[in-house]
């Protein structure tokens, strides 16, 4: 029928179709509309209620949770590293859920920064793996004194205080209490060569050895070695920088004083120990001394050393190429801690490829020494179980599942032991803390609360004091004066 | 049937008369709540959005400043304390010279390597070639600046660095590039410019081809080649490009800071340190938050004055088609 309509109609009938086609789309389109604006209006509630969390910070990891959180400096693999001693505090204290939060940071003052930033956003971990880098800046701001906690639990914590140095716990006094129990340290030492040590006809050198005793083994060392070799290795930092070399001859770029009070303390924890009577309420950098002759003269030294080729000008940075120019022999000494065996162990260096002996004398031989322990964080959800979490963390089965192996100190002496450094040496690994039986009056690092800025203000005139004339250090310590006197006045 | 005619003439001069009528007279329709709604919902996340993440954070900067504040206790009104302590303390000045130093010496580096390259590129070259080094010049800028200063770091490390150890070949003794002042900064700028000059490349890129082919034809049937076709050609057409890389490259040069945080950390002494580091610094290291905020401003100020500057000069030296 269709073939016989005229092609009019025909056309009329397409164009009918087409407009109610139309229609329909038109009607279609106007539903589609409504319904893609009330599908768009469902969507957009949906996705603010399914981004709640998200847009209120509820899914914060340790936010709005029961757990202890616990910060540490270091990766996933760190946190990972520590879940049997999280084990085994969970086995004990069923009731307190602890979690690790690994924060990656490139030294310690990285790391602060984060954790202020933290307390900032209003997420604040319970407690914090704090070194002696921040413990005062921590102690004036941020944590919470364990005076009342060891009073209460003297018992509990004596058996640790009887297995650790005196001069570590002071460390960590701050205006006459104690803040943190530290758990690990590392003085800064002398790392040898082996190798480097042999070309040049030497030996190991006697534990008095004196800064001219290391300038001649330097200029062997480099006489000795041809190519791509540097005698003497240092970083420019608060620890193992120009500080070792301060304190062995007697000074520093800060005036250090200590507190009064602590006797508490010291009455009842150590009321045995021959230097008791030394011991106070904590250390004191309140003023600036980098115009001290003294200080010149140390900065002057090694200015001459980097002049002379014996030493490089220091880089910022933790060192982290260190490990590899040492065990591949390009470098002929450093200054570190006990931190370092199980780099260079890993590093292919073997047990008797290096060795360490105590830093050169000066005036003194007085050491320099850094040290971290857990701090409470005074926002903490629960001060009780994060000082259980304390208390579970200095005692000593908890003590061997953290330090496993050497790749930083015990604060423990017991742990220090052959046992230890039986695979990795190095041979005289008693040095370690022989450093601190022989030098009582070692020092921890200069950081007051106002660290950053300090640290900040040494680096940039240590690099300038050692890379020019002796003039020049001279006019780059009347700088550092300057900038750690505005340093000291800042807010930390 | 006159009454009829004339209602409908009427009512066609009354038509005429109002389509005569201007727009604004016309009588306005009501609108619904829907319509009224409808510019207001449509533009109210790009206005939350800037209002959260810009304005509210510039206020709240603005404020900051006359308050010393170290996050963890109760902010002190200070007047313009942080602002008279920006000009005590010479760490701050000698930053902000830093700062423009780098900009001068970085952004002409950046702009004339891109453009130089951006000309080359569109001469004559096989297809795939110049996609190559499209792609190559512009794969710097998606990487981390933080992941490359470490790696640049290694790279011009003075004991065993790579760029020595090439020296070392053609007998030049071991450069202390990052631990000299002068190495120092070079290093920096080179870092930051290798890694930024994909950007103004582009743009440059773009603009040059934007340019008609027939002007360049008729310059060359004029005697115009090479060099001179260039500079009076090409230059001036390429202008308001030049403009909009120089205002971009000049904004993101002047808040430098991965490069030299990573590489130097300011070192040696004050040598590389830069405006937005010593806002860090000042507040991430020091808690001097009102400090911090007052710098900040100082260099907003800076970069608002510096990009008028450009496009005040631009009245004279930038030619639009």
């Amino acid at each position: 029928m269709a073939s016989e309509q005229p092609p009019g109609s025909d056309q009329h009938s397409v164009a009918q179709t087409f407009s109610l086609k139309n229609k329909s789309l038109a009607k279609a389109g106007d539903l589609s509309r409504r319904t893609l604006l009330g599908a768009l209006g469902v969507g957009a509630v949906g996705a603010t209620l399914g981004a709640w969390p998200r847009l209120t910070g509820a899914d914060i990891p340790g936010r709005n949770s029961s757990a202890l959180n616990v910060a540490i400096l270091g990766t996933s693999a760190d946190a990972a590293a520590r879940q049997a001693l999280v084990d085994e505090f969970t086995s004990l204290h069923p009731d307190i859920p602890v979690r690790i939060q690994a924060i990656q940071g490139a030294d310690w003052r990285d790391f602060f920064s984060k954790i202020l930033t933290m307390v900032a956003a209003g997420d604040p971990p319970d407690v914090v793996y704090v070194a002696t880098e921040g413990a005062q800046l921590f102690a004036e701001k941020l944590a919470e004194p364990l005076d009342a906690y060891l009073t209460q639990d003297a018992a509990d914590v004596q058996d640790y205080f009887d297995d650790v140095h005196p001069s570590l716990i002071e460390a960590f006094m701050y205006q006459g209490s104690l803040y943190q129990l530290p758990l690990d340290w590392n003085a800064a030492n002398m790392y040898l060569n082996t190798s480097a040590l042999e070309r040049a006809g030497l030996e190991r050198p006697a534990d008095n050895w004196t800064n001219q005793d290391f300038t001649s083994m330097m200029r062997a060392m480099k006489q000795s070695t041809e190519g791509s070799f540097t005698p003497y290795y240092w970083t420019n930092r608060l620890f193992g920088g120009v500080v070792p070399w301060l304190y062995a001859n007697d000074t520093s770029f800060l005036t250090e004083t200590k507190a009064t009070g602590g006797n508490w303390f010291w009455d009842r924890f150590y009321a045995d120990d021959p230097t008791k009577n030394q011991r106070s309420g904590g250390y004191q950098w309140l003023e600036p001394n980098a115009e001290d002759p003294r200080v010149i003269e140390t900065f002057d030294y090694l200015r001459e050393l980097v002049a002379e080729g014996l030493g490089v000008r220091p880089e910022g940075g933790g060192g982290n190429a260190l490990v590899g120019l040492f065990a591949s022999s390009r470098i002929g000494a450093t200054p570190a801690g006990g931190y370092w065996v199980q780099g260079l162990h890993e590093a292919g260096m073997g047990a008797d490829e290096f060795d360490v002996q105590f830093f050169p004398s000066w005036r003194t031989q007085r050491h320099q020494f850094g040290a971290a322990g857990y701090a409470i964080m005074r926002t903490a959800k629960d001060k009780d179980a994060a000082w259980e979490w304390v208390k579970f963390c200095a005692s000593k089965p908890a003590m061997e599942l953290a330090f496993p192996t050497p790749n930083t100190t015990p604060t423990r002496r017991s742990m220090v032991n052959q046992q230890l450094y039986s695979t990795t040496g190095p041979e005289h690994w008693k040095t370690f803390y022989d450093t601190l039986d022989k030098f009582p009056t070692s020092g921890p690092i200069p950081a007051p609360p106002q660290q950053a800025a300090v640290e900040t203000a040494l680096m940039k005139n240590v690099s300038t004091a050692v890379s020019g004339s002796s003039a020049q250090v001279r006019s780059a310590m009347g700088t550092l004066q300057r900038d750690l006197e505005l340093a000291l006045r800042s807010n930390a | 049937m006159s009454t009829p005619t004339l209602k409908s003439s009427t009512t066609t001069a009354s038509r005429r008369t109002q389509s005569a009528r201007p727009e604004r007279d016309k009588p306005k329709r009501q609108q619904s709540l829907a319509e009224r709604l409808i510019v207001p919902l449509f533009l109210a996340p790009t206005v939350i959005g800037m209002a959260i993440f810009t304005i509210i954070p510039i206020l709240g900067s603005i404020l900051l400043a006359f308050f010393r504040w170290d996050i963890i206790s109760a902010p002190e009104f200070v007047g313009f304390d942080n602002f008279t302590s920006i000009v005590n303390d010479p760490t701050i000045s000698v930053s902000f010279l830093n700062t423009i130093l780098f900009v001068v010496v970085a952004v002409t580096l950046q702009l004339g390597i891109a453009l130089a390259l951006a000309v080359m590129i569109q001469g004559r070259m096989p297809g795939w070639l110049r996609v190559f080094f499209r792609s190559a010049f512009f794969f710097p800028l998606i990487l981390s600046a933080a992941s490359v200063s470490i790696f640049m770091g290694y790279l011009f490390n003075e004991q065993f660095g790579v760029v020595n150890w090439m020296l070392s070949l053609i007998g030049i003794p071991a450069v202390p590039w990052l631990t000299t002042p002068g190495g120092a900064a070079a290093v920096v700028v080179l870092v930051y410019v290798w890694q930024n000059f994909g950007f103004s490349f582009l743009l440059f890129i773009g603009g040059l081809a934007s340019i008609p082919k027939e002007v360049h034809e008729a310059s060359s049937l004029d005697g115009a080649t090479g060099w001179k076709q260039f500079i009076n050609v090409t230059l001036p057409l390429l202008s308001p490009t030049v403009l909009v890389a120089s205002v971009m490259a000049m904004i993101n040069a002047l808040q430098v800071f991965d490069q030299p945080y990573v590489l130097t950390r300011g070192g040696p002494g004050d040598s590389t340190r830069t405006a937005v580091m010593v806002i860090f610094e000042s507040a991430f290291q020091q808690l001097e938050f009102g400090r911090a905020s007052a710098i900040g401003l100082v260099l907003m100020a800076l970069i608002m004055a510096i990009t008028a500057l450009q496009f005040r000069l631009s009245r004279k030296f930038v030619f639009y088609q």
